[in-house]
């Protein structure tokens, strides 16, 4: 695991030496800016049960679908492409050293993003009357929420990226495997309310699990599902990478 | 002493295709190697096996003594390599891309501040080193990953096609490099180009098709595998009297003749496999008093040598693929 600093600092410098990082960074903001916005005037216009960062927390599906397969096309297609990934693998280092780093990057550049939210954590504190208005417990649990479940989509997305060359057909698979795992799995708890098969959608939806999360619930049964979801996802991403060799 | 590269009985499949058949060579320590071939021959293959980014269907390959499957890590980190193409990271500085490097090759600190400026100062590229790879010329580029190779001061280094893309002019640098390097590691590059071979390396080994067809000194080479170049002679005098004794010298196989405009007879002699006749032929000349304006003998090159060993080789398998068919029928 010696190689993981190194690698790691490379691929956050990466994503900033190209216009991705920025670009991705800049749609994050944009999104979560103009909600928070309209989420102020919202509030304003009379009283409600909601907070500002609930509202907030509740679009983590956006950025899930879009900036996470931005951030993860690129990682080991491009390395395929390019031919980098021969220098990087001759390098005395392992296969899943590299696929730990690129995941970790990602994540770290995710958890950045959403870092820069707590500006609006700030903002509300400001101009907010009493000390009630802002409980910091769900804000916490909050991040927490939108971390573990965007870095298992990022494995996803890491995944999807070792198995092509291309960058456009990495970012539409992460793309279509985020949409049914977080949209579809949604609609069919609509479809499937109550029953044994909507016990189930329940307990994997995203949607579900994120509602907790804001409200300032900790289960662990979902982190516990998304890390070894993103166990898994690398696991696998491994043995592709690896597959040059059994191929 | 232990052989720097030890390839026994290697073949590499791949679906539906046999990259290499039952190869088997030797790298001693302190060699450059010349790695001749087409492309498609099976080099870049042989290379990736080396270094351990893909591994053999089957066969032995050592590295410095280390089995390159079982201790792959060991032997990458005594290996520089240089991929075909040599891709680097286009959006890293070259400073820093070595300094990543480095690290990844387990460089210590202080070991790293120390290397990294003589590696640049190595190859050359110390006024580029802030420079974004991405911007650089290919020449500098190939120099940078030269560069890299070089970083760990490895025992071994493997270059695929060390030259291919730069103009002439850089060519000259890379290989006067490479010859330079050749003085404190052992160097196994390929190329497809012939002269590249002759000019750098100690030892060539032609592969074709997956196989080795050859194995020796450029010189060598030239000498065994081929009869040597042909004579030639342009001399004023009596034709048909020229042409009678010129055939009787020592060791000619066969001439031919043709009159210039001028009167000068040029003679083009065939001599026997392995013998200079040159000395024999002037003595001839020169006894009749003749006018002799020029004698050359031309080199044969290792290219004349490459077409001829793949031209058989191609022609051994075209009958082997014949005889197939027939027994088929």
């Amino acid at each position: 695991m010696t190689n993981v600093p190194p690698l790691l600092r490379r691929e956050l410098n990466a994503y900033f030496a190209s216009v991705l990082g920025y670009v991705a960074l800049m749609f994050f903001l944009l999104v979560m800016g103009v909600t928070f916005a309209v989420v102020i005037r919202y509030l304003n216009t009379g009283p409600t049960q909601m907070t500002a960062m609930k509202i907030l927390f509740s679009m983590f599906w956006l950025p899930s679908l879009v900036v996470v397969p931005m951030i993860t096309m690129r990682l080991l297609a491009e390395e395929k492409r390019a031919g980098t990934l021969e220098m990087l693998m001759t390098a005395p280092v392992t296969d899943f050293e590299v696929v730990l780093a690129k995941y970790l990057g990602a994540v770290v550049l995710y958890a950045m993003m959403w870092a820069l939210t707590g500006f609006y954590v700030l903002i509300v504190r400001h101009f907010s009357s009493s000390e009630t208005m802002l409980d910091l417990g769900p804000i916490f649990s909050g991040y927490l929420g939108v971390i573990v479940i965007g870095q298992f989509f990022i494995a996803v997305g890491l995944l999807a990226s070792s198995m092509t060359k291309s960058q456009v057909a990495a970012a539409l698979m992460s793309f279509a495997v985020v949409f049914m795992m977080l949209i579809v799995l949604n609609w069919l708890t609509f479809l499937f309310p109550t029953g044994p098969l909507g016990k189930v959608f329940h307990a994997v939806s995203a949607f579900d699990q994120m509602e907790d999360f804001e409200r300032g619930i900790v289960d662990v049964r979902p982190v516990v599902l998304y890390l070894s979801g993103t166990v898994l996802a690398l696991f696998i991403t491994t043995r592709v990478v690896e597959s040059r060799k059994w191929r | 002493m232990q052989p720097m590269i030890k390839v026994e009985d290697l073949t590499k499949r791949y679906a539906g295709a046999t990259a290499l058949n039952g190869v088997s060579f030797e790298v001693q320590r302190g060699e450059i190697v010349g790695f001749l071939g087409p492309n498609g021959a099976g080099k870049s293959t042989t290379m990736r096996i080396l270094t351990g980014f893909i591994p053999a269907s089957s066969g032995r390959v050592q590295v410095a003594g280390l089995d390159v499957f079982e201790h792959s890590l060991e032997v990458r980190e005594r290996v520089g390599y240089m991929p075909e193409n040599n891709p680097l990271y286009t959006d890293m500085r070259v400073s820093e891309y070595l300094k990543f490097r480095a690290k990844l090759k387990r460089l210590p600190r202080s070991e790293r501040q120390e290397r990294i400026p003589e590696v640049m100062e190595l190859t050359g590229i110390k006024d580029v080193s802030h420079r974004i790879i991405g911007h650089l010329s290919k020449g500098y580029r190939q120099r940078v990953g030269l560069a890299d190779a070089l970083l760990a001061e490895p025992d071994l280094l493997i270059l695929d096609e060390p030259t291919i893309g730069l103009d002439p002019v850089q060519i000259r640098q890379v290989r006067q490099l490479i010859k330079d390097l050749g003085k404190r590691h052992t160097i196994l590059l390929s190329t497809h180009i012939l002269p590249e071979v002759e000019m750098t390396c100690n030892r060539v080994i032609i592969i074709h098709h997956g196989r080795i067809l050859a194995s020796d000194t450029p010189e060598s080479l030239t000498k065994t595998l081929n009869a040597g170049g042909l004579i030639q002679v342009e001399v004023r005098g009596p034709g048909s009297e020229v042409q009678a004794k010129l055939r009787a010298v020592e060791n000619v196989e066969s001439i031919e003749a043709k009159l210039n405009e001028d009167g000068f007879l040029r003679v083009t002699l065939t001599p026997r496999p392995g013998t200079d006749p040159r000395e024999k032929v002037y003595q001839a000349v020169a006894s009749n008093g003749w006018t002799l304006r020029e004698l050359t003998r031309s080199r044969t090159t290792l290219e004349d040598i490459f077409v001829q060993i793949t031209h058989e080789e191609d022609e051994a398998e075209e009958e082997r693929r014949e005889q197939g068919r027939s027994v088929l029928r």
